[in-house]
């Protein structure tokens, strides 16, 4: 028995999964904090993420024995930063080592708040999401503030203005607004990658609440985005929130009701809110992928190296979706392969079994070239899904056209005609006289 | 053109007695020659009929269609050498011996003809 | 210069054998023919034996000078392409070839080779190829592809023999040939490892030109089905074809128009006519264009007023009246005209009857190309020829030539009549574009051995007056033909033969100088692979520059073999056929657009440039860059034409925006747009911090001789990834988009 258990422990830290792309969760976080008391102040959140089996390491910032990896393997799969206000991470950490950890597909959730420091700013930037450069700027916002007995400057504001995607925030509507408090940020409107999944109202500015407004506020109304996500190319997700407050015990709990409306709420939803959006950013939601294509002529079955223009294909994918613990077919009706030659000749939707297999068949177009099968699905909250897989296409060979063509057959006559007459010629002229 | 001063009628006759001039000097020529006239007169008829048949149907498969009339074009012209090197009173031809320009004849439309085979399509 | 000094002194022995019989009479005697009791005629006959067999060897030995002085390999950029496509063939067999569609050149867009080459070159190699294997000797196909081009040089001097027999007689031949065998004009495009199409056909076309003018002087069948295949070969070696089917009409024309027509010539242009027409639309890039495409409708014209012609002359014959047959030849006549001219029109009025093509109507109107077509314009072959140009290549030539003229003015022939009006045709189109002067090189040879053949043969019967011995072919004795070529034998005059004598020696003089001229042009100009590049080091060695092949062999070796390289046309042949990797654009210069948006992407901001490469799936950037070494025929020297191609297709690129003052500088004051467009950046890159030169700043640019404008250039979307070891070739990797945004 004793063994057993012994035996068991031992092999614990093998049978947990690291992140790898077959089985692609999250296990082992590394939660950067400026201050210990955040571990206990904002427990709710952290329980959340135990209780769906993350580890959780709670390092200080600076702490000087902190790293991402040891001997070129990254020990941890995702980095929380919970230190607005570091100017320099200990250790190994720096600003490129940040960036590389997302870059190798890793994924991270800052969270900024008043008086973020430089390197926090420098890391959203990095990002694709800009921080009111005043660095004592809040969010505040008049119409749409939480009502409280305490908080007098309307800078708790009460926000429902949410992305409107199942795949990012849950199939759960939610109906109460939630709490935030803290700066805001801008993202580029050409940066396809960013998503601001809570945006202020249009009432809300960034200023700095202690003081009187010197010029027109900057950052004002919808452009204000409270909490963004970004989506890189390696399908690394990245969670950008302007408050820290927002995931704190005291926001879970506290009740809200959203000035200027009647309802008032038990329960705020930031806990719901920030429980999906953690599920979406853990990848538990919304991860693709796309494996075993092929592509064949219609009666045979492996591929060839070139087709011919007017030959017939058929083109097959399957799509999975990671479901937190296994891969379950993606079930969709728009997912489209293009026929590609700097302009898509063919552009067909797969048609699939409801198991993941996606398939169509087309005719190559009569334009010879070098194609590609291109699938490019790109939907909101979900992973890219970018396929491309070259393939030449040639013309007819000299002896692939029609061996006799009916419009044609005088002149085949005449030519056979000719030849007799030569022949008959031939015996006239030699045998006259 | 025609001389102003005479009438129709006139060029009428002029006509008739041209084209019996015409038949009366033929008809002096040996009859070799009018066989390979009368040879040369069906390659040429043969390429006129593939040439109205085209202009009715269209010219879709051209190479057939260059290969026919080509072939009756080089069978006519390749007949018109014959006549030329064997016709006796052709003074440049007087020491080529008929049967090498028949040779030579032979090989041409051996040509001719593989090479309108390949073009036929 | 010691092979020709050979043949000369051997010449000298023969020539003087007569005059020095009286002092060493028996020893020589002995020694020579006598001995082996041959007659005159043999002697003739072993002399002009001995004479072709050493012109042979000469014309092809004059060639290898690249082949001894660096090593086997083809030259140039073309040649590359012929090369790869003949290995193509050699490996996958004749209807793989026929059928063959690659899609590594003209990214992605492909290229049907099978159908838009002239497969003559690659049959022909590959077809020596196949015979030296199967007697067993072990060649690779790049020897047999190196050494065809020497190979058929010398064969075109049989041809050119053969040739002046037919038009002179058999010592014009023999001079023809031994001018032929070394005139550069000929060399420069026939070196060994210059395997271009000229080199097989030059041949083609001599051979084509003799068996026409035999069919017409006998008029026999055979002859005309034998000029119809060398017709037909020609049309499969080379698009130069073209002229081959505009002289012969003309020459048919002006035969008709003079009035020495005859029976003869009807039997020779039919049968070439039909049997080469048809002979020449079997190649598939030919197609219909004989009939379809105006460059070709003189010949069809000429056939058609032939028909009419002969037809009028037999009924003229048949008919004794000549009042009626004036009628009946009026009213013909206007019937044929009328209907010829309503078909032209019609013809090329609807489009059916295309118009002349660029490349030839350039040939017409010497402007048009300028300022329509800049990729024609922008070739250095197709520029007008300098005098300097035609000296170089032809140097005693080009005074012999009008001397031939003459010559064949005082005895009109059909042959002559034709060598006159090749040679004339020809020095025309040599005179508009350089690269022509090799088509004029057989008719300048032809004639000018008329020349030289006809006033040796008046000056030796001088010398030897008193003899009536038949003259022997003479090689290398030539003439001073300022004048002197009155073949008068004045018997009065004492001083004649001793006149005559040095004249003789003069010619010698002459054309041992012509021999040594082109053998210095053979070795200096000609022989150069211009894919390695010599210079003299500061102590006088040789210093080779490799760089072309360093960097196509960095290229196969270290990028994924889909990887698709853009870099400026030029070097597409080169590229695909040493890297072994797709390219965007080729020297087949095709497809206009595709080059110039590849011109548009070098003449851009890197940004823009970035947005091309990504549509194009551009996954390295190749450029060449002389600065360093001082290489003038870098990417940078070029540019200005990328611009101006770029520019006739898309109007955002402007010329003026990249020059100063009409000036075209990369120094300080060079204009923004050319200092931060990515040619610049991708030549210029790293540059500023190198010192090429002692004594001068770094980056000074020893090509354009100036210090470089903007030297600290930074790369956004490219990274340098590889630079060979004289910087002359650069190749940058192109970056995926940014991860984060």
């Amino acid at each position: 028995m004793l063994k057993l258990l012994a035996f068991l422990t031992l092999s614990l830290p093998f049978l947990t999964h690291s992140f790898s792309p077959d089985h692609p969760t999250d296990r082992r976080v590394l939660v950067l904090l400026d201050d210990l008391a955040i571990k206990s102040s904002h427990s709710l959140f952290f329980k959340t993420l135990q209780s769906r089996g993350f580890e959780l390491d709670f390092k200080l910032a600076d702490d000087p024995k902190i790293g991402l990896q040891r001997y070129g393997q990254y020990t941890y799969d995702a980095l929380i930063l919970f230190s607005p206000t570091v100017d320099r991470f200990g250790g190994s950490i720096d600003l490129a080592a940040i960036l590389d950890f997302v870059d190798t597909g890793h994924d991270l959730i800052i969270a900024a708040d008043t008086n973020a420091s430089d390197l926090i700013r420098q890391i959203s930037v990095e990002c694709g999401v800009d921080f009111d450069e005043d660095p004592s700027a809040m969010v505040i916002d008049h119409m749409s503030y939480a009502v409280s007995d305490t908080e007098g400057d309307h800078t708790l504001i009460a926000s429902d203005d949410f992305i409107k995607s199942d795949v990012i925030l849950g199939s759960k509507k939610i109906e109460a607004p939630v709490l935030f408090k803290g700066i805001g940020h801008t993202i580029n409107s050409e940066n396809s990658l960013v998503l601001k999944v809570l945006s202020a109202s249009p009432s809300a500015y960034s200023a700095n609440p202690k003081s009187k407004l010197s010029s027109p506020p900057l950052l004002i109304g919808s452009a204000i985005s409270l909490v963004s996500v970004v989506q890189a190319r390696n399908n690394a997700r990245v969670l950008i929130s302007g408050s820290l407050s927002m995931f704190s015990d005291r926001f879970f709990r506290s009740e809200v009701q959203k000035a200027g409306s009647a309802d008032k709420h038990e329960k705020s939803a930031n806990e719901q809110f920030l429980t999906e959006l953690s599920k979406w950013v853990f990848h538990e939601r919304g991860h693709l992928k796309a494996v075993n294509v092929r592509h064949h002529k219609i009666d045979e079955a492996d591929e060839p190296a070139i087709y011919r223009i007017n030959d017939d294909v058929e083109y097959s994918v399957e799509i999975y979706e990671w479901h937190g613990k296994s891969w379950e077919p993606y079930v969709a009706d728009d997912v489209q392969v293009q026929f590609y030659m700097m302009s898509p000749y063919v552009l067909k939707t797969l048609s699939t079994d409801k198991k993941g297999h996606y398939f169509t068949a087309f005719k190559v177009p009569d334009v010879y070239g070098v194609f590609q099968f291109k699938v490019e699905y790109d939907r909101l909250g979900y992973t890219s899904v970018s396929l491309s897989k070259q393939i030449p296409v040639r013309p007819f060979r000299h002896n692939e056209y029609d061996r006799f063509i009916p419009a044609a057959y005088p002149y085949y006559g005449a030519a056979f005609t000719m030849m007799t007459g030569f022949f008959i010629f031939t015996v006239v002229h030699l045998y006259n006289k | 053109m025609v001389k102003p001063s005479s009438s129709s009628s006139s060029t009428s006759q002029d006509a008739l007695a041209l084209i019996n001039s015409l038949r009366s000097a033929y008809s002096a020529t040996p009859t070799t020659l009018k066989i390979i006239d009368l040879y040369v007169g069906f390659a040429v008829s043969t390429a006129i009929i593939q040439v109205v048949y085209m202009a009715l149907v269209g010219s879709f498969p051209f190479n057939s269609f260059l290969s026919g009339i080509l072939s009756c074009i080089g069978t006519a012209v390749l007949a018109v050498c014959l006549r030329i090197q064997v016709n006796k009173e052709n003074k440049e031809f007087k020491d080529l011996a008929p049967e090498r320009a028949f040779a030579d004849f032979v090989l041409c439309n051996l040509v001719l003809h593989l090479v309108i085979m390949n073009f036929l399509g | 210069m010691a092979i020709s000094e050979h043949v000369n002194g051997g010449t000298n022995t023969r020539k003087s054998m007569p005059s020095s019989s009286a002092l060493k009479p028996d020893l020589l005697n002995k020694l020579s023919f006598k001995t082996l009791k041959l007659k005159t005629k043999q002697q003739e006959l072993l002399i002009r034996v001995s004479i072709l067999c050493l012109v042979y060897v000469l014309a092809f030995i004059t060639r290898l000078f690249s082949v001894l002085r660096y090593e086997s390999m083809i030259h140039e950029f073309d040649p590359y392409f012929n090369y790869r496509t003949t290995l193509f063939l050699t490996e996958k067999g004749f209807y793989d070839f026929w059928n063959w569609f690659d899609s590594e050149s003209w990214y992605p867009l492909g290229r049907i080779i099978g159908g838009t080459l002239y497969p003559g070159l690659m049959v022909t190699a590959a077809l020596i190829y196949w015979a030296l294997r199967f007697l067993r000797f072990a060649v690779h196909i790049r020897e047999v592809c190196v050494l065809t081009a020497p190979f058929f040089a010398s064969n075109t001097t049989i041809v050119a023999y053969l040739f002046g027999k037919e038009i002179w007689d058999t010592g014009a031949g023999l001079v023809a040939a031994a001018l032929i065998a070394i005139c550069p004009g000929y060399i420069s495009r026939s070196v060994a490892g210059s395997y271009d199409n000229e080199g097989v056909a030059i041949f083609a076309l001599l051979l084509t030109f003799y068996l026409f003018v035999k069919a017409v002087n006998t008029g026999s069948l055979a002859w005309a089905l034998a000029s119809a295949f060398g017709y037909f070969y020609m049309v499969s070696a080379w698009g130069g074809y073209v002229f081959i089917i505009n002289l012969v009409p003309l020459y048919v024309l002006v035969l008709l128009i003079t009035g020495r027509y005859s029976m003869r010539l009807y039997v020779a242009y039919n049968c070439m006519y039909v049997v080469g027409m048809l002979l020449a639309m079997q190649i598939r890039f030919v197609g219909f264009q004989h009939v379809q495409s105006g460059e070709h409708m003189a010949a069809m014209g000429v056939f058609f007023l032939m028909q009419v012609f002969y037809f009028l002359d037999w009924v003229k014959h048949l008919l004794s009246d000549t009042k009626m047959f004036q009628a009946f030849l009026r009213i013909t006549v206007t019937c044929a005209v009328g209907v010829g001219a309503v078909a032209l029109g019609v013809g090329t009025a609807s489009g059916y009857i295309s118009p002349w093509t660029g490349r030839f109507y350039s040939l017409l109107d010497p402007t048009y190309a300028k300022d329509h077509i800049p990729i024609i314009a922008s070739v250095s072959e197709h520029q007008p020829t300098a005098w300097s140009s035609f000296m170089f290549d032809f140097h005693i030539l080009l005074f012999l030539f009008p001397a031939g003229l003459y010559f064949c003015f005082k005895r009109l022939s059909d042959a002559t009549i034709f060598i006159v009006m090749y040679g004339l045709t020809s020095m025309y189109f040599a005179g508009v574009m350089v690269r022509l002067i090799l088509v004029a090189t057989p008719a300048v040879c032809l004639i000018s051995a008329i020349a030289v053949s006809a006033t040796i043969k008046n000056l030796t019967q001088l010398v030897r007056a008193k003899n009536k011995v038949p003259q022997t072919g003479s090689t290398k004795g030539a003439s001073s033909a300022k004048g002197s070529s009155k073949g008068s034998i004045d018997q009065s005059q004492p001083f004649q033969r001793n006149g005559a004598a040095a004249l003789l020696f003069g010619a010698f003089y002459l054309l041992s100088k012509y021999a040594t001229h082109c053998t210095w042009v053979t070795s200096e100009a000609y022989s150069s692979p211009s894919i390695v590049l010599a210079a003299r080091g500061a102590h006088g060695n040789r210093v080779i520059f490799d760089d072309y092949r360093e960097a196509y062999f960095w290229l196969r070796q270290n990028t994924p073999p889909d990887a698709k390289v853009m870099s400026w046309w030029d070097y597409g042949y080169q590229i695909t056929a040493m890297g072994n990797r797709t390219v965007i654009v080729d020297n087949n210069t095709w497809n206009n657009t595709h080059i110039a948006t590849v011109g548009r992407a070098m003449s851009s901001y890197e940004d823009e440039a970035y947005e091309i490469m990504r549509s194009l799936d551009v996954d390295y950037v190749l450029v060449v860059f002389g600065g360093v070494t001082g290489y003038s025929s870098d990417d940078i020297n070029k540019f200005l034409w990328m611009v101006r191609i770029g520019g006739g297709v898309f109007p955002v690129i402007k010329e003026p925006d990249y020059l100063v003052n009409g000036e075209y500088r990369v120094d300080k004051g060079a204009a923004p747009k050319m200092l931060n467009c990515l040619m610049y950046k991708l030549s210029y890159y790293r540059f500023g911090e190198l010192t090429t030169e002692y004594g001068k700043p770094p980056g000074y640019d020893r090509a354009r001789g100036v210090e470089i404008g903007n030297k600290d250039i930074k790369l956004e979307y490219l990274e340098e990834a590889f630079t060979t070891s004289n910087w002359i070739v650069r190749i940058y990797k192109v970056k995926p988009p940014n991860n984060r945004w």
